[in-house]
């Protein structure tokens, strides 16, 4: 029993899925770039394609993830921290709300491995937005940045002591970068007024394109995100040692891979 | 809301309840409920006119007044209110800040002062002059967005969240598990916080803010973790984890299918971007690969056996409702017996926008949902029938 206990292990097949779903993941945020000039009509058509794509995709690599087998107590936990994560997103600043989500997600990713990264960042958001009444069309967007923030958590490199406490702190403040800017341009092409001179305009050049989003980007949320970064950073630093402790030593009495035996 | 202001005699034991002409309360199938609504936001995704705009507002009010219950998921249509006033704030000031010029045909507002940008940030223009068409085509736009928003905070404030995690497929069943789980534990977490910090001011515990964090954090961790063990091994006590009919070949099939289904979706999502890729790839492959994903989740769901308990069903009511909404959808978009101009009136020349006859009448019909609709159950009963779980 090494000191990362894997909740839930990913099989090669599900391995094999997910690398596939990080491909259309790219695609799913990242279209107003990658499009070639007119091939969609309307600005509004391809965000809901790409979120229904996205369902599907989360849909075919959680049954996946769950072939594997998820036994009853990295289910029970699963439930737990999600609720946890569901109780202390709305302590959030507001709106933007994911604040403090990460902060548990990363540290859960980290001890009980990729697998159980990636579906807790999907449950914690479900649950979340069941509770508070917030299902809709943006929901496949921030179900699949949280899982990606924590699956690549359980995928940082062996630090032990600081080390790792700092490097998840960076590697939080980072993310929380990151999934700021990935659901800004989930919802950049039909939030603004197309004659703005910041909107998405299709058939435009890459560089151009990208001037007109990072200025969005900029005048939107850069606030948003520099707070979220800052909360995970501090939460992190402060808390990050004992949480993980507590989550390790959790770890270890559950057993999750504990051979089995008969006699 | 609760018209059922009973003066009735209480109905005699033995018999069938009276109610005298009225229905008995029941909670409408939630699938029926997001039928109806994303078929009205389709069908305001159609138009641009205020006034259909605002008849749609309307509408949803109307509806959510005779038919939410008082559940704690039922009291967020205010803040999807909130959230299209920004909506359409966000708009009309970005509109204004980031313009691109006006033209002589414009009736000029005001000017805000141009502030110029560099060189290499080509395109962008910051402050310049106003005009009223601008504002108004900004704000126009942004209610459309801000009605579709509405129209789905009326689906989530109407239909009941724990009743709908059922139509999730056999195939997520720990997903929908694992979020059941936390949706009855997380009120359990509330009290867990109360009593952590009762402690601690026993104590004099004096950290306050960021410090007193680590300080709750963690005993209210540790008592959740806990709980979980506890819950596992009374899953596994009743049974959890007991296989369902599927082989090691409808296994493998599964897998297949899936691996086959997600190829089918990136070569779709591929065909979608480039202008080179043939015309098959496009749509065509996306709806395949979609296809052989269903079916693969469809096979994987006999990896369970589920058995549902007090089953919602599906009668009149939901058909009628979820038909008076795709009714009011297909009438928007079938065009008869109105000029589609009307439904998107041009702001040149200025004029005050006209109110449709037959659109506003498809709007309408979407609101007879609130009395199609069974009204829901009276709140001085909501413990029972909303604090149940899957």
């Amino acid at each position: 029993m090494t000191d990362r206990a894997t909740a839930i292990r990913i099989a090669p097949r599900a391995g094999l899925v997910i690398a596939l779903a990080s491909f259309l993941g790219v695609v799913a945020f990242f279209w107003p770039f990658l499009v070639a000039p007119g091939k969609f009509g309307s600005n509004y058509a391809p965000p809901l394609i790409f979120g229904v794509l996205l369902v599907i995709v989360l849909c075919v690599v959680l049954s996946e993830i769950a072939e594997g087998g998820i036994n009853s107590k990295a289910l029970a936990m699963l439930g737990v921290l999600s609720a946890v994560n569901a109780a202390i997103r709305p302590l959030g600043a507001g709106t933007a709300g994911i604040e403090t989500v990460f902060f548990i997600l990363v540290l859960a990713g980290r001890v009980y491995g990729p697998g159980f990264g990636f579906t807790l960042g999907c449950t914690s958001l479900f649950a979340s937005a069941l509770i508070t009444g917030g299902v809709g069309p943006w929901m496949p967007y921030q179900m699949f940045g949280c899982a990606f923030v924590g699956m690549l958590a359980g995928l940082l490199p062996k630090a032990t002591g600081r080390r790792e406490v700092l490097m998840l702190a960076v590697y939080g403040s980072l993310s929380g970068y990151l999934f700021g800017f990935l659901l800004n341009l989930s919802f950049w092409p039909f939030s603004l007024d197309p004659n703005s001179s910041i909107a998405y305009l299709p058939g435009l050049p890459f560089t151009q394109q990208f001037h007109r989003y990072l200025a969005f980007d900029l005048a939107t949320s850069l606030g948003w995100d520099t707070g979220r970064a800052v909360t995970n950073f501090v939460c992190v630093t402060l808390a990050g040692p004992a949480v993980l402790t507590t989550f390790r030593r959790a770890a270890r009495r559950a057993r999750f891979q504990a051979p089995v035996e008969f006699r | 809301m609760s018209r059922s202001t009973v003066t009735a005699k209480p109905p005699a034991p033995g018999l069938v309840p009276d109610t005298r002409g009225r229905r008995l309360p029941r909670t409408l199938h939630p699938v029926a409920w997001w039928i109806w609504a994303l078929a009205l936001a389709t069908a305001v995704s159609r138009t641009n006119n205020p006034l259909l705009l605002f008849l749609v507002l309307a509408v949803l009010g109307y509806v959510i007044s005779m038919r939410r219950t008082e559940a704690p998921w039922a009291r967020g249509f205010a803040y999807y209110l909130y959230l299209a006033l920004t909506v359409v704030a966000i708009r009309v000031v970005f509109r204004a800040v980031f313009a691109t010029g006006i033209t002589p045909r414009d009736h000029f507002l005001f000017s805000l002062p141009h502030i110029p940008t560099p060189d290499w940030y080509a395109g962008i223009q910051l402050g310049g002059p106003v005009s009223l068409e601008a504002l108004l085509s900004a704000a126009t736009d942004g209610l459309r967005l801000a009605c579709m928003l509405c129209c789905v905070g009326a689906a989530n404030t109407l239909a009941n969240p724990k009743r709908a995690l059922r139509v999730l497929p056999g195939a997520l069943y720990e997903l929908g598990v694992a979020v059941t789980v936390s949706i009855s534990v997380a009120p359990q977490l509330v009290q867990s916080v109360q009593r952590v910090r009762r402690a601690r001011r026993l104590r004099a515990g004096r950290h306050k803010g960021l410090r007193a964090l680590r300080g709750i954090v963690v005993p209210v961790l540790e008592d959740a973790l806990e709980r979980s063990l506890r819950l596992a091994a009374a899953m596994d006590s009743r049974g959890y984890g007991r296989a369902g009919t599927a082989t090691r070949r409808s296994r493998r099939m599964t897998g297949a299918l899936m691996l086959l289904g997600m190829c089918g979706l990136c070569a779709g999502a591929y065909g979608l971007l480039d202008a080179t890729a043939p015309q098959l790839l496009g749509l065509p492959a996306l709806a395949a690969g979609a296809a052989l994903c269903v079916a693969g989740l469809r096979l994987g769901g006999r990896r369970v056996t589920r058995t549902t308990y007090r089953a919602d069903p599906w009668l009149f009511p939901e058909w009628a409702v979820a038909g008076c909404g795709v009714l009011s959808a297909a009438l928007l978009f079938s065009g008869a017996g109105f000029d589609a101009a009307e439904l998107n009136p041009s702001i040149y020349p200025l004029s005050w926008p006209t109110l449709p006859p037959v659109p506003a009448a498809a709007i309408l019909l979407a609101g007879a949902a609130g009395f199609l609709a069974p009204p829901p159950t009276a709140s001085r009963v909501p413990a029972q029938r909303t604090e149940e779980t899957t």
